[in-house]
């Protein structure tokens, strides 16, 4: 019997139990769905993380204190001068700006909104690629304490509303301080809304919150092959200057990515570790009719027999039929998975990915499937004894 | 054609067995018609049985046309049934979810036939017993005899070597029994071996030799007088 005859045969019988067939494949095509759907989110998740990356820069760092357990707090605080012995000392470094961050209210003449507050200085701008669309940015003074800020477009859109705030008062945490340029709107980061941000100097920062203190330096380097010469010497001009050791850390934005794409890696694996689940429940589901089938179809078994069927032609029957019906189901799950992942990405802002392996896995995987929990159902039917089979009812 | 010497069935069922055959001897003559006869449990089923390859004997040997085969394996089993046997069973044994053409052709896939033959090979024998008209229909829309014409039809595609009948006419009513009947005269007539099962006198009567079974053992031979009103049609 060739194999375009018993896919023939198979489907013959698979379509006469319309109903049963198609009920019997929901399980594999939920679990294909499911599985197709997740991998594709996880991977576009990935591929957003890293263009992401690529947009903002590979030779971003930020240092920061490894404060340990015991010592007080404070103790290996940033100073000003740190910074700028680094940028005399360290030549790989383009830019270094200090950073505090403080979630803070803006209150304008029409609203008032939370804001992230970043209390830094002019080479934040290059480090963290804002764009300037109206005024100007910080300047690189330090030591002023001048209640200066510069607004996101969109929050100075929402608390002063038509006003050009430009020269007008913003009050921050009931600080006032005088608006001297807006960035362009900040997209967020991976399509998630962050809070919109309000860069003043980092000496008002601290009068805001009432601490000295500057939490990171975030830096540039000159470009990604010097970024790890950068960070290590940026660490070791510190750890001179404040005669401590490992109490400096240097991340780079590249690094961090990764953590987070190997977040996002192990996070996609255990959500389709259990949508592979649903996957073996399917293929039980599987098993459990084709036994069924082959009980009710004992006498066509014995016919067949008597007419000259070999025991591997019954058996290959029985196998192709749950392999059609799996093979079935994995199709029909990676069109829903494909539209499944496409509604998500849309939901969560980011471009589905599905590749040809994952498809092609799902079809080998559903095809497994279909032997696996086939064989034991069709094996059954191919030891069945002809005379016994022909005088069931 | 067919010989069998000393065929003995025993079935085994635990500790109790129960022999079906007992060292039955008989050869039958290719072209021949031949009735067994027999009241139940006779071992007339399992005769026609082993006879089809459907089961094995426990002892003796089994000729069929030279060959021996309670030598055979399985697949080869499947292979002499597929092509030295053609079945016909009381309960005519379609599948009724296939048309009446798949269920001719059917011996012929296992054959590995390729389709355009099995066709028109399936088409010829449904002509033969009159029903090719039927041949898109399928098997619950047809009467009982035409059913079992559709079976003659199916046991006949790959021309077998013979062609055993269990009780063919058993589940028909007189008419349709004179139908099949005639179709199995006329076969014979054109030369094809015939062994059929029957418990009825009037249906054994068309075959040329009957063969008396009882309790396993087959007891009597009996050559048929020709009767005029079966021969003058």
């Amino acid at each position: 019997m060739s194999l375009i005859e018993g896919l023939r045969l198979a489907l013959e019988s698979l379509w006469v139990n319309k109903m049963r067939s198609s009920l019997t494949i929901l399980g594999v095509v939920i679990g294909i769905a499911a599985v197709i759907t997740v991998v594709a989110v996880g991977q576009g998740g990935q591929a957003v993380l890293m263009a992401e990356l690529q947009k903002i820069g590979t030779n971003i760092f930020a240092i920061y204190v490894n404060w340990q357990e015991g010592e007080p707090l404070g103790k290996h605080d940033f100073t000003f001068q740190d910074i700028a012995v680094i940028k005399e000392l360290v030549p790989e470094i383009t830019y270094l700006a200090p950073t505090y961050y403080i979630p803070a209210v803006a209150r304008g003449p029409k609203d008032k909104k939370p804001a992230q507050v970043i209390g830094t200085e002019a080479d934040y701008a290059q480090v963290a690629n804002v764009k300037v669309v109206r005024g100007r940015f910080l300047s690189q003074g330090t030591g002023t304490t001048r209640a200066v800020a510069v607004l996101d477009q969109a929050l100075a859109g929402e608390i002063f509303g038509r006003l050009d705030p430009v020269g007008k008062r913003v009050t921050i945490n009931n600080r006032p301080a005088q608006v001297i340029g807006l960035t362009k709107e900040e997209s967020g980061f991976l399509g998630i809304q962050t809070s919109k941000r309000i860069y003043v100097p980092l000496n008002f920062a601290q009068d805001i919150s009432g601490q000295r203190l500057i939490q990171q330096l975030e830096g540039m380097a000159a470009n990604q092959e010097k970024i790890s010469a950068a960070m290590a010497k940026a660490v070791k001009v510190l750890e001179r200057r404040h005669n401590a050791k490992d109490r400096y850390k240097a991340i780079s934005l590249e690094e961090q990515m990764k953590i987070a794409g190997k977040i996002t890696g192990i996070i996609t694996l255990i959500i389709g570790a259990v949508a592979g689940i649903s996957l073996l429940v399917g293929g039980i589901g599987v098993m459990n009719i084709m036994l069924v089938s082959v009980t009710e179809r004992t006498r066509e078994i014995g016919i067949r027999l008597a007419l000259g069927a070999r025991r591997k032609d019954v058996l290959k029957q029985f196998l192709i039929e749950a392999v059609v019906l799996c093979l079935a189901g994995g199709l029909l799950g990676v069109v829903i998975g494909a539209g499944g992942s496409m509604l998500v990405a849309r939901l969560a802002k980011w471009p589905p990915l599905i590749s040809f392996g994952t498809v092609l896995i799902a079809f080998a995987f559903s095809v497994a499937i279909g032997i696996f929990f086939g064989l034991y159902p069709a094996g059954r039917a191919a030891k069945m004894n002809p005379i016994e089979a022909l005088r069931q009812e | 054609m067919i010989t069998v010497k000393q065929l003995t069935k025993v079935y085994q069922s635990g500790k109790i067995s129960f022999p079906a055959l007992k060292e039955v001897s008989v050869a039958i003559e290719k072209g021949e018609f031949v009735a067994v006869m027999g009241p139940s449990g006779s071992g007339k089923s399992t005769f026609l049985n082993v006879l089809g390859c459907l089961d094995r004997p426990t002892s003796g040997s089994y000729f069929l046309e030279n060959s021996e085969v309670s030598l055979l394996n399985e697949d080869e089993l499947a292979r002499v049934r597929n092509q030295k046997i053609g079945f016909v069973f009381q309960t005519f044994n379609l599948l009724p979810r296939l048309n009446i053409l798949r269920n001719v052709e059917l011996p012929m896939i296992y054959a590995g036939a390729p389709a355009k033959e099995r066709r028109q090979r399936a088409q010829e024998v449904l002509n033969q017993v009159g029903l090719l008209e039927w041949a898109g229909h399928r098997p619950p829309e047809i009467s009982g005899g035409e059913r079992q014409r559709v079976a003659i039809a199916r046991a006949l595609v790959n021309q077998p070597a013979v062609i055993l009948a269990d009780e063919p006419t058993g589940n028909l009513d007189s008419h349709a029994s004179t139908e099949v009947m005639t179709i199995f005269k006329k076969l014979h007539r054109q030369g094809t071996t015939i062994v059929l099962v029957t418990h009825e006198q009037e249906i054994a009567a068309y075959a040329r030799r009957i063969l008396f079974f009882r309790d396993g053992q087959l007891i009597k031979e009996e050559i048929t007088s020709v009767p005029p009103e079966v021969n003058n049609q």
